[in-house]
């Protein structure tokens, strides 16, 4: 067989080895684009996206133009997070691998208020904290233990907050409310200083438990305190709970007392003084005195143990150098 | 339909302004010299409104004035090769027109920053400073500045608008192989080379390299054949290589070393006459570094700071050492293509010294980025797994000119 002959038969069994992979993948990609021809061009996106590209287009005209936009993404979706970032351009974006990353980021003043939840399969416009709704409701509760009250119709919760710190401090009230009797009982749910009101059912025999007491009560992510009020004597426990470290505190029913504990002070030790009372008071704090609103909540750093006296109710937290909080309440 | 107007007709009239040449010449070098020179002008705070207006009206001028005194057509040559190499590329150009930009690597870098640059019509402004997520600020941006032309000009930063970049690239490519080794070697084997590239389903239909994404590779190994052809050309033009060399350099971040590898093998070729592409290249990578150093990094790999390692990373060279052999017997993506070239290249170096070019150019790049493998941060063989495939193209040219050189062989054996 001659050289000629055998560069072609070469020639002819490369062709055909190229040819027997792009031939059948080229008849593929044409014939996708003839299904696609008939449909508008963002049609087509969103045959080959799905309706993952449409989440993002639906959102896209109510963002702000000239403002940055956070992109909040689980660390194993980035890319669909940098896709979204490519789509929404010129609409300038950040990216946060997850939503620590974001609340870590909260001292920088350059942090998007603006939020974008992105998924592999889904992009939302959305608010923080109902990203840590999400978060939290799936889960799962620090007390599994729980020291219910006596039964009472009234709880003044000295402390209630719905909050976060640097990851993975994440600080709420975990709460269960037991109704022992026979009759349906009237909750009244008074968040104080700023004094919204939320009012619950509890059924005879029920019980109502709550993972963050005052975000889903309130739907605010704030701190103060509350006012429990129920038509029913109701058997009650209250945890301030710092979720991301899987520490609990059972909360007091609190009444006026002043009196704190001595105990060890370790760092971010603050003191909080309460006004219970829909009169003015006055706290004695180290001899000076300070008026307090009706339902005030006042906290204020210290380094070591006040005095405190008057008609109010006052108590200490400090932090562990483990991150655990502490408190020291008033005898 | 306006991307489809300014990337068949102002890149290859630009390139058409530096002397008369076939159009997939024209087009590269066109794509070539307007990334370039913005690239330049941004780096030396021109406007690149002002900068773009004045290619745009000198590229045009004088290329139509080239284009006035004679045009270059090609003799029709083998019209079965020649009819192979039209059909993929037909049926490419309808696929193009139709379905959206669907690649990773297009949309989270190449476009992302060719809509960032034709947005805010800098190459340092806001975009390169963190204001939007871009997540390898400092690759180099020659080939997003042809697609910011394209958008500016199109007034759209839609990326269907860049489609046709792409694609055109990938037709430049074939038709430079077509017509160098036409002129190396044989018009039929320049045609039947031509054919074969387009029909390489690495080139043609992969999803993430291909013709139909906006991956840089195809574009890189569209200037590295430049580079390639140069060395052989008898002509011996030191200022053009310098210029590919240059493309290369600020096309992407392989492009550095490639260029090194093409400089260290042009300096036997072209003797004293290396000192111009030498400066050329020293020009475009000064530019690109004084850019980096301006903005922010991205999460790009920084393999000079990664060299001193080497040492402790030896256990990987056999990992390394065998990515390109295993990539190169992965029949979807190259058939049996690979297995031609080694034959080709054991034939051919046996009777044309220039086989020996061609032979050194693509030992010595699969060397590099062998090397690359073992230095890497990445996990050695998820880094091979994404980009071993990407890198082969690069030395598609040279890869060519062996299996052409080595058809000649048998057929002046046979005679």
């Amino acid at each position: 067989m001659s050289g000629r002959w055998l560069t072609r038969i070469a020639a002819v069994l490369l062709f055909v080895s190229l040819a027997a992979s792009t031939l059948p993948r080229l008849v593929a990609i044409v014939n996708n684009a003839r299904t696609l021809l008939p449909l508008p061009y963002e049609a087509r996106r969103e045959r080959q996206m799905g309706s993952w590209y449409a989440s993002v287009e639906k959102f896209r005209a109510e963002l702000p133009k000239k403002e940055q936009v956070a992109l909040i993404a689980p660390p194993r979706d980035l890319d669909a997070a940098v896709f979204a970032s490519y789509y929404l351009y010129p609409i300038r974006t950040r990216l946060f691998a997850g939503r620590n990353a974001y609340r870590n980021a909260a001292p920088d003043p350059t942090r998007p208020n603006v939020i974008v939840a992105v998924n592999a399969s889904h992009a939302e416009r959305t608010e923080y904290d109902i990203l840590r709704d999400r978060d939290l409701r799936a889960g799962h509760r620090v007390v599994a233990n729980l020291q219910l009250s006596e039964p009472t119709t009234a709880f003044i919760l000295p402390i209630a907050a719905s909050q976060d710190g640097p990851s993975p401090d994440t600080f709420l009230i975990e709460a269960t409310l037991a109704n022992p009797n026979a009759a349906p009982a009237e909750v009244r749910a008074t968040f104080w200083p700023k004094g919204v009101v939320r009012t619950v059912t509890i059924p005879a025999h029920g019980t109502a438990a709550y993972y963050d007491f005052v975000y889903q009560l309130f739907g605010i992510m704030s701190s103060g305190w509350m006012h429990v009020e129920s038509s029913q004597p109701l058997r009650g426990a209250f945890y301030f709970v710092n979720r991301g470290r899987a520490d609990a505190t059972l909360l007091p029913n609190a009444s006026e007392a002043t009196a704190i504990a001595p105990g060890a002070l370790y760092r971010d030790t603050k003191l909080f003084i309460i006004n219970p009372k829909d009169t003015r008071a006055t706290a004695i704090l180290n001899g000076e005195s300070i008026p307090l609103d009706p339902h005030a909540f006042i906290s204020k750093p210290i380094e070591s143990l006040p005095v405190v006296s008057g008609d109010v109710y006052a108590f200490v937290t400090t932090r562990e150098l483990n991150g655990r909080t502490n408190f020291l309440w008033p005898q | 339909m306006i991307g489809f107007i300014v990337t068949l007709v102002l890149f290859p009239l630009i390139g058409l302004s530096l002397g008369r040449r076939s159009l997939g010449e024209a087009f590269l070098l066109g794509l070539g010299i307007t990334g370039s020179v913005l690239f330049i002008a941004g780096v030396v705070h021109v406007p690149l409104v002002i900068a773009m207006g004045l290619i745009a009206v000198w590229g045009v001028g004088r290329g139509v004035w080239e284009l006035k005194n004679a045009f270059p057509v090609a003799k029709p040559h083998s019209p079965l090769p020649t009819i192979l190499m039209i059909i993929p590329l037909l049926a490419l150009t309808f696929t193009a027109a139709i379905t959206p930009l669907n690649d990773f690597d297009g949309r989270a870098f190449w476009a992302l920053k060719a809509k960032g640059i034709a947005h805010e019509r800098s190459i340092d402004g806001p975009f390169f400073h963190g204001g939007t997520h871009d997540p390898r600020n400092q690759y180099p941006i020659l080939i997003p500045l042809d697609g910011a032309v394209i958008l500016s000009l199109a007034h759209n930063l839609d990326d269907r608008n860049l489609r046709w970049l792409y694609l055109g690239i990938l037709a430049a490519l074939a038709l430079l192989v077509r017509e160098r080794i036409g002129r190396l070697v044989s018009p039929a084997a320049g045609a039947w080379c031509a054919a074969i590239l387009i029909w390489i389903p690495q080139f043609a239909v992969e999803p993430e390299g291909g013709a139909l994404s906006a991956y840089n590779d195809i574009a890189i190994t569209a200037f590295a054949a430049g580079a390639f052809f140069e060395l052989l050309d008898t002509e011996k033009k030191e200022f053009r290589f310098g210029l590919w060399l240059a493309f290369l350099v600020l096309t992407k971040s392989e492009g550095l070393p490639l260029a090194l590898v093409f400089l260290a093998i042009g300096a036997f070729v072209f003797r004293k006459r290396i000192l111009t592409p030498a400066i050329i290249t020293f020009v475009a990578t000064a530019a690109l570094l004084v850019w980096r150093s301006r903005i922010p990094a991205g999460d790009e790999e920084d393999l000079f700071r990664l060299l001193p390692t080497i040492p402790e990373k030896l256990h990987r060279l056999g990992i390394a050492a065998a990515a390109f052999p295993s990539h190169m017997l992965l029949m979807p993506r190259w058939g049996i293509f690979w297995i031609a070239v080694i034959v080709a290249a054991v034939l051919a170096a046996r009777i044309e010294r220039r086989a020996w070019i061609a032979i050194a150019v693509i030992a010595s790049i699969l060397a590099t980025y062998t090397a690359v493998y073992v230095t890497t941060a990445w996990i050695p063989s998820e880094l091979i797994a994404v980009t071993a495939d990407r890198l082969l193209m690069h030395v598609i040219a040279p890869s060519l000119f062996l299996m052409a050189l080595a058809a000649r062989t048998r057929k002046t054996l046979s005679s």
